[in-house]
């Protein structure tokens, strides 16, 4: 396997307090990534630095064999990376119709657009509110509109940062099948997530974070079968 | 230097006010030269029907932040959510008022004169008026500060700055901390008029001449007016002292707007943003 | 590339928009017929400030920046024209100066909108900075009264303002040259308003359109899609300004005169009264209230210039506290609904 993403020694700086250090991430092609932690890890800096909204102090980051430490993120969606980001932000104001159609016309012929549109609907159960503005969908629905937007931008790697935040358990377990749909065709995924259920239901591989610092990292098995990251979540012998 | 003290002054002066409201509230009032203007208009006033000069500017000043809460109480506070229609309702003001002026007392005043009394240094000779401006700039400085920073008032004010809500459920009362703020910011620009009016021609338009500087002070200056204002004046004020000397009042106009674009495109935060990255 | 004149960016798609679109065309292209030449001429001046309103409609309406700089740009650009055709000599050569004079216009805009838009100046600050550019390019000008303050042949003169150019023109038949005045420049605005005007519905409802809107809604989203939002913007910023531009080589050709008051307060803040009052949203309805407004204003405006001003503040204030989106394209958006509830509902856009 070869590694689509990898971050070399990346560090991250606010006002004297390391928020990320010294991380070496690296996603393998092909599968699904979750790298989770507890609160204040450092999960959310770190997919900052890889999506490009925040610049690192240290270190760079290597995506498809290019280095895109100095890139802005526009530029990494070029490279074929996709993001959804925490907090659902999706264009309120614009029918959702037209939110597929802005991430969609980067790469669809205008003659296939409204086709290409339809059937992303009907993957995101939107099809009925297609003329509606966006911002008057649920919060659950924003969030799928927006994966929708991800993944019209026919992605090599999929960033996704709490896809699953103020979803229902029923919701949160669908979202989970249309990654692992996703994956299916090819697409490389990479989850921030603290939702240890739904890590459980899509992750191939772990990289867990604490204290800003690579904690351990393999298969989801041997993350779920670790003592000590177990001991992270639940506080026990370190403070916090 | 003497050059540099007067700029610097100027600039103080006139965006002190403008930099109060925008630090606080986030609202850059467009109407803030009809507030210098009103400043001004009371002291001339007062000074022909016989007030001393002195508590002639300070009625100024207070008619100036009184209009000012009114102000905020009836058109501003509507805006606090939407900062960009409070641009335009302050400039909607600030033409009804202009006009409204010009219809009312006409296209200019007599004067008042500058107060006599100059002192030599070497072979140049100087206004003692100057020097007041220049002490009045200071002085507003000051007063910000102590208001700010040694006040109860201050506390809340700061505290709402940073996060309204949070102030709100602490008990400040945000809405009251908001009209007392443009009150001050309404008041520093009567002072600036009040100030000013010995030593220019009064006419209802007279606001336009303060308020290129008030903008790119308050721009340059930043989101944080504590830290920011004070800074700005002295680097703008270096730049167009040394402008005006080299090539006159319009050189040096154009080229404080041409330096002032230019920091913004390499200090995206102002000065304030810088210096508290590095305090860091 | 047509079918782009209707889309999700403009109200008023269906065939119903159309045929009044073009009974009022008709209407605009015989009206000189019936008026008198005092009138015409008149209405050429209100329609070459339409230009200005378009333009900032696209900027701030649809890209989300509102620039207090289109006489600015105007003041460029008409100075730029009156240096030009005094210096080239007049004649045909107008038109050598209208172009140049509106590319001058738009490099001053790529200038000062790097330095803006790659400087992260957004919300109220990217107002008043433009504004403050403004204002000192009015003092600059007024401060040009003395002889040395000539370009060329072109004496800038200070607040008296530049005079003495030829208006626009080209060669007609018979050796004759048509200069446009009157009639003749009513007809040029007419054709340029419909060029325009069809031209920033293609380009709103394209690819570039739909990114600019969702620029406005929310930027970071739409970098965050593959979309370069400093470039969309800048030239967003650079299309507005020059059609100021456009509008400020039309007027000095119109009074064969341009003043620094043109450029300065409380100029610089009508073309935001037009848009905000008409509706910054949507450039049909910018285009049609732009142009009421001018027409209502102008009779107020000959018995008080104050009090002419004064409404416009009034305007101003109230349609950000009553109809923030604007007062026509409410109107415009009620009549709509009318019309859609008849049988053939659900046309339109």
């Amino acid at each position: 396997m070869t590694e689509i993403l990898q971050t070399r020694a990346l560090g991250k700086t606010f006002g004297g307090l390391d928020a990320v250090s010294d991380v070496d991430l690296s996603v393998q092609t092909g599968e699904i990534h979750c790298l989770i932690g507890p609160n204040g890890a450092g999960k959310s800096t770190l997919f900052k630095l890889v999506v490009g909204t925040y610049a690192p102090t240290r270190g760079n980051i290597v995506f498809r064999d290019r280095d895109v430490t100095a890139q802005r993120p526009y530029q990494r969606v070029k490279e074929g990376m996709s993001i959804k980001m925490q907090t659902p932000s999706v264009f309120r104001e614009l029918p959702v119709r037209q939110n597929l159609h802005i991430a969609l016309q980067h790469h669809v012929a205008s003659q296939a657009l409204a086709q290409e549109e339809d059937r992303l609907l009907e993957l995101l159960e939107l099809s009925a509110d297609a003329g509606k503005p966006a911002g008057v969908l649920s919060h659950g629905q924003q969030q799928w509109l927006e994966i929708g937007m991800a993944l019209a931008l026919k992605p090599a790697l999929l960033l996704l940062d709490e896809p699953t935040a103020g979803m229902s358990p029923e919701e949160t377990f669908r979202t989970g099948e249309l990654i692992q749909q996703l994956n299916g065709t090819g697409v490389t995924v990479l989850v921030v997530e603290h939702d240890m259920t739904f890590v459980r239901q899509i992750a191939q591989r772990v990289t867990v974070l604490h204290f800003g610092k690579v904690f351990a990292r393999g298969s989801i098995e041997e993350i779920l079968a670790d003592q000590r990251v177990e001991e992270i979540y639940l506080g026990k012998p370190h403070e916090h | 230097m003497y050059q540099f003290a007067d700029v610097f002054a100027f600039l103080i002066l006139s965006a002190a006010g403008l930099a109060i409201v925008f630090g606080m509230m986030g609202v850059i009032n467009m109407a803030h030269g009809e507030f210098i203007m009103c400043g001004a208009y009371v002291t001339v006033g007062l000074v022909h029907g016989g007030v001393p000069l002195p508590l002639a500017q300070l009625g100024g000043v207070l008619a100036a932040a009184v209009i000012g809460v009114v102000v905020e109480v009836l058109i501003v506070r509507k805006f606090y959510s939407r900062p960009l229609d409070s641009l335009l309702a302050t400039w909607g003001l600030s033409l009804v008022v202009t006009q409204g002026m010009l219809i009312v007392v006409g296209s200019s005043v007599a004067g008042i004169g500058t107060p006599p009394g100059s002192f030599t240094v070497g072979e140049y000779s100087f206004s003692v008026y100057r020097l007041v401006l220049f002490g009045g700039a200071l002085a507003a400085l000051a007063l910000i500060y102590v208001i700010f920073m040694r006040t109860r008032f201050g506390v809340h004010a700061r505290a709402t700055m940073q996060n309204p809500r949070m102030a709100q459920s602490l008990g400040v009362r945000v809405g009251r901390i908001y009209g007392l703020s443009f009150g001050i910011g309404a008041g520093l620009a009567g002072l600036c008029g009040a100030l000013y009016a010995p030593t220019m021609t009064l006419i209802p338009t007279m606001g336009a001449t303060f308020i290129v500087e008030s903008f790119v002070t308050v721009v340059v200056g930043g989101a944080n007016v504590l830290l920011g204002t004070a800074p700005a004046g002295l680097l703008l004020a270096g730049v167009r002292t040394a402008l005006n000397a080299w090539a006159g009042q319009i050189v040096g106009q154009i080229g404080m707007l041409l330096a002032v674009i230019i920091i913004i495109r390499l200090l995206p935060e102002g000065v304030s943003g810088f210096l508290a990255r590095r305090s860091r | 590339m047509l079918r782009l004149v209707n889309g999700p960016q403009t109200v008023g798609n269906g065939p119903a928009f159309w045929i009044s679109f073009l009974v009022v065309l008709v209407g605009a292209l015989v009206y000189p017929l019936f008026a008198d030449a005092y009138d015409v001429g008149n209405f050429a001046y209100f329609l070459l400030w339409v230009f200005m309103a378009l333009g900032l409609c696209l900027m701030w309406g649809y890209c989300g920046m509102l620039s207090f700089g289109q006489t600015f740009f105007f003041g460029i650009a008409g100075y730029a024209y009156g240096v030009l055709a005094i210096n080239f000599g007049g004649g045909t050569m107008t038109l050598a100066a209208l172009v140049l004079a509106v590319l001058l216009a738009a490099l001053a805009a790529l200038v000062l909108g790097y330095f803006l838009i790659w400087g992260r100046v957004g919300g109220v600050f990217f107002g008043i900075v433009t504004l403050s550019a403004t204002l000192v390019l009015a003092f600059f000008l007024g401060q040009t009264a003395g002889p040395e303050w000539r370009i060329g042949e072109a004496r800038l003169n200070g607040f008296n303002g530049m005079k003495g150019m030829d208006p626009l023109n080209v060669p007609w038949f018979d050796d004759e040259t048509l200069y446009f005045e009157g009639s003749s420049l009513y007809y040029l605005a007419i054709g340029m308003i419909v060029l325009v005007y069809l031209g920033l519905r293609m380009l709103l409802n394209s690819r570039f359109g739909n990114v600019i809107v969702a620029i406005r809604e929310d930027p970071q989203r739409a970098e965050l899609l593959g979309y370069d939002v400093r470039k969309y913007q800048l030239v967003t910023f650079i299309i507005g300004s020059s059609l100021a531009g456009l509008s400020g080589v039309l007027y000095t050709s119109w009074g064969q005169f341009i003043t620094p008051s043109s450029v300065g307060l409380p100029a610089a803040a009508m073309p935001i009264v037009w848009v905000a009052f008409s509706g910054r949203g949507d450039i049909t309805a910018t285009m049609v209230g732009s142009f009421l407004i001018l027409v209502a204003f102008q009779t107020i405006t000959v018995h008080s210039q104050q009090a002419a001003l004064i409404l416009m503040g009034a305007m101003l204030l109230t349609t950000v506290m009553v109809a923030p989106q604007g007062f026509v394209i409410g109107v415009a958006r009620l009549v709509g609904r009318l019309f859609r509830r008849g049988p053939s509902a659900r046309a339109g856009d």
